[in-house]
């Protein structure tokens, strides 16, 4: 969820003076168009140049600037920290239309797919609390895995290893989808995402379904 | 449009095989106010036409599980839509406004290079006709997005003639582009007229200076890009390689990024234009403008890895530095805006609204731009409709009200009428509410999980209500755009008539030269029994006036 709160943040922030500078911007233009509404026009007195002034703009334009590189360049260092200590492996790929999620390390090599066609949604089981690390893989052409509720999405490429690490810290079901335009059948590729407490995902690993 | 009545015998064509005002004439010229026509009319039928594709992808957007367009179409349509609005429309019309204003701006008699000019409007026009033709094949017009990634549109994945065509029509028009590029840079250098330095240049003129260096610096990519998807198409084995995928990717985007410059920078200064004319003054912080737009073009060259932030293949890092630092000089364009208009008192006429209303819309683009520019944010938004709502702000919210605050602007100049001030208004009213009716729920919806380039989306996904309001704004937005076609057609045939007002040279008291010429400007721009008015700053016609005012 590491992912869901460093956006929910640099979000929140980024909206907020997005919203004040453009409503800051529209109440000058207001001003000035309502301004001289039946009144004498203004004197003609015009500067079209005020160096110092516009030094201030530049100045002021530049340190928010770096202001914002800064800051949301080190929450993206946050939101990717080096990998704890034995995260679980899943491996995923996508092909078209549909996804594969295979667990290379439980025991019964325990192996999810579907057609992603009306229900036939695949599920990607995962313990609660445990850092997972996703290893992103294509079959055919370029898709992405996106889980909306998550505020993430990496893509996954032909020929080439994409790592996606996420820990979801309580038990739930999430959709993903594809993100990336992949052919006809893109907007079927979902599938769900489930956490489950950590007990549950041992039985289920090894070949139970009771919970899932 | 014709400019004059082509039964009326001119002196000067005895002898020529080619009449110029038949058709032959047109396709020929090397006037360079026709050749620029020739590419702006072009590029605002396929509008019409692109339009209607949007039309028919918000028709089967407008309710969840609609069947009205089918996966296969729609992936056509959306395809055809982006890759026509860019290709076809956004960048043509930009380069044809510079093809035409560039040399009546620079006091020049033509422009430089005017055969390559000729050519780059056919490479486009034959251009935009092969990639339609797509439609005419049995397999159906090119279906994967106008940054067509492999392998998807390689030949296993996207079989077809109609992907071929597309890949020939965009490599024309794009070269076409490139011509019409050089020809507008190298007359703003080498054809000035006395007196006009390079400070003395119109703001709309460094635009298209920054415009033309953008063009020249990152359109070859592009060829260079759609080579190599035709050669992947010929050897599948190509797309083996994640070399080759990525390597598509960064080739693209060094084009997809300035493209967007280009897009916008003549747009931007046509509203410059626009505001500092009908605020009766100098526009605010001209020095400044023209260094900014300066460096805008050239950060422009380092920011296309910020469409690659969820690839897990580039430097996110750097590109959103580079993307972030974009904000200083467009920063510095805002200031020069909102400086040239406050304490004004602005004359509102309808090239004045759609230039008023790009201010506040555009940024709109511009914010949301500094947002999905960030990778953190990126990661969420990137593909979604988030995406779909940011382009749509900058590119139609922003330069399409550019583009139709330069048509109604300069429409007198062009043909000595003028637009109907009622239905601009119209237009212009129209056009704002189905703009942000259309756009601003697409900001929810991709932040709500509704990925971008799906044809249809289930029920319980909860998409419905705002596709619909964005459908209801499409519509108004079809309505605004019919309003425009029957102004434009109505005016030209009152021309035709001879019912029509006369515009005059300077129907809106104009700064720069183009205004000190007949409307519509002879063959060799300036008539020889009217000397220009000497240029004594970037808006000369102003300080002439000044001048005028002071003695009287």
């Amino acid at each position: 969820m590491r992912q869901r709160h460093i956006f929910g943040t640099v979000f929140t922030v980024e909206a907020a003076i997005a919203g004040a500078v453009f409503l800051a911007v529209l109440g000058l233009l207001a001003w000035t168009l309502l301004r001289h509404r039946g009144t004498r026009p203004p004197a003609a007195a015009e500067r079209s140049e005020r160096p110092r002034l516009e030094a201030y703009y530049v100045g002021a334009l530049a340190a928010f600037a770096v202001f914002l590189v800064a800051w949301t360049a080190w929450q993206n260092h946050r939101e990717h920290p080096a990998a704890g200590p034995r995260p679980l492996r899943v491996d995923v790929t996508g092909f078209q239309w549909c996804w594969t999620f295979r667990y290379p390390g439980s025991p019964a090599h325990r192996s999810v797919t579907g057609t992603c066609e009306g229900r036939d949604m695949p599920t990607l089981v995962v313990p609660a609390g445990r850092t997972v690390q996703l290893r992103l893989t294509s079959r055919d052409v370029v898709h992405s895995l996106w889980v909306p509720g998550l505020r993430y999405k990496t893509d996954a490429f032909p020929h080439h290893v994409n790592t996606l690490t996420l820990t979801l810290d309580r038990a739930g079901r999430w959709r993903g989808r594809c993100a990336e335009f992949c052919g006809q059948r893109h907007h079927t590729m979902d599938f769900w995402i489930k956490a489950v407490p950590p007990r549950a995902y041992d039985r289920w690993v090894h070949g139970g379904t009771a919970t899932v | 449009m014709t400019l004059a009545p082509s039964t009326r015998a001119r002196p000067d064509d005895s002898g020529r095989p080619v009449p110029p005002g038949g058709w032959l004439g047109w396709i020929s010229t090397t006037d360079h106010k026709r050749v620029g026509l020739l590419t702006a009319a072009t590029s605002l039928v396929l509008l019409l036409l692109m339009g209607v594709l949007a039309l028919l992808m918000r028709g089967q957007l407008a309710r969840p599980e609609e069947t009205f367009l089918g996966p296969h179409l729609y992936d056509q349509v959306f395809t055809v839509h982006g890759s026509g609005m860019i290709y076809l429309v956004m960048t043509p019309f930009a380069l044809g406004l510079g093809v035409y204003l560039v040399p009546l701006q620079t006091g020049a008699p033509g422009i430089a290079l005017p055969r390559l000019t000729l050519l780059g409007y056919w490479l486009y026009a034959f251009g935009a006709l092969t990639l339609l033709a797509g439609f005419a094949t049995p397999t159906g017009a090119h279906a994967a997005g106008w940054f067509s990634y492999p392998p998807l549109a390689d030949a296993e994945y996207s079989p077809g003639t109609g992907s071929d065509l597309w890949i020939v029509g965009v490599f024309l028009a794009v070269t076409g582009a490139i011509l019409q590029g050089w020809a507008v840079l190298w007359t703003i250098l080498r054809r000035r007229t006395r007196g006009m330095t390079m400070l003395r240049l119109p703001v709309f003129c460094w635009a298209m200076i920054a415009t033309c260096l953008m063009v020249i610096g990152a359109f070859p990519a592009l060829l260079a890009a759609l080579t190599l998807l035709a050669a992947g198409r010929a050897d599948a084995s190509l797309f083996a390689s994640n070399a080759w995928n990525i390597g598509y990717q960064h080739l693209f985007w060094f084009y997809g990024h300035p493209v967007v410059y280009v897009m916008f920078f003549p747009y931007l200064a046509a509203v410059a234009e626009v505001l500092a004319v009908f605020c009766g003054r100098r526009f605010f912080g001209y020095r400044g403008t023209v260094l900014s737009l300066l460096v805008f073009a050239a950060l422009s060259m380092s920011v296309w890895g910020h469409h690659m932030f969820a690839t897990g293949q580039a430097a996110n890092d750097y590109y959103s530095l580079t993307s972030i630092a974009l904000l200083v000089p467009a920063g510095v364009e805002y200031f020069g805006m909102l400086g040239t208009v406050l304490g004004a008192r602005p004359r509102l006429r309808t090239p004045m609204l759609f230039a008023l209303a790009f201010i506040p819309q555009f940024l709109i683009g511009g914010l949301t731009g500094i947002m999905v520019g960030t990778p953190v944010i990126d990661y969420h938004v990137t593909d979604s409709y988030f995406v779909v709502a940011h382009l749509h702000y900058v590119l139609f919210a922003g330069s399409a009200f550019g583009l139709f605050a330069a048509v109604y602007f300069w429409f007198p100049k062009v043909t000595g009428v003028l637009l109907d001030e009622g239905m601009g208004r119209l237009h212009f009213w129209l056009l704002v509410a189905g703009t942000n009716l259309t756009f601003l729920p697409m900001f929810a919806l991709g932040y709500l999980g509704m990925p971008r380039r799906v044809s249809t989306y289930a029920a319980f996904d909860g998409f419905g209500t705002l596709n619909l309001l964005a459908g209801i704004g499409a519509a108004l937005l079809a309505a605004g755009m019919a309003v425009f076609v029957v102004n434009v057609l109505r005016t030209l045939h009152a021309r035709r008539l001879g019912r029509a007002r006369p515009a005059g040279d300077d129907p809106w008291d104009g700064h720069t030269l183009e205004w000190a010429t007949p409307s519509p400007p002879p063959r060799l721009n300036f008539p020889a029994d009217r000397p220009l008015p000497p240029v004594t700053s970037f808006a000369p016609l102003l300080d002439l006036k000044r001048r005028e005012g002071s003695r009287a």
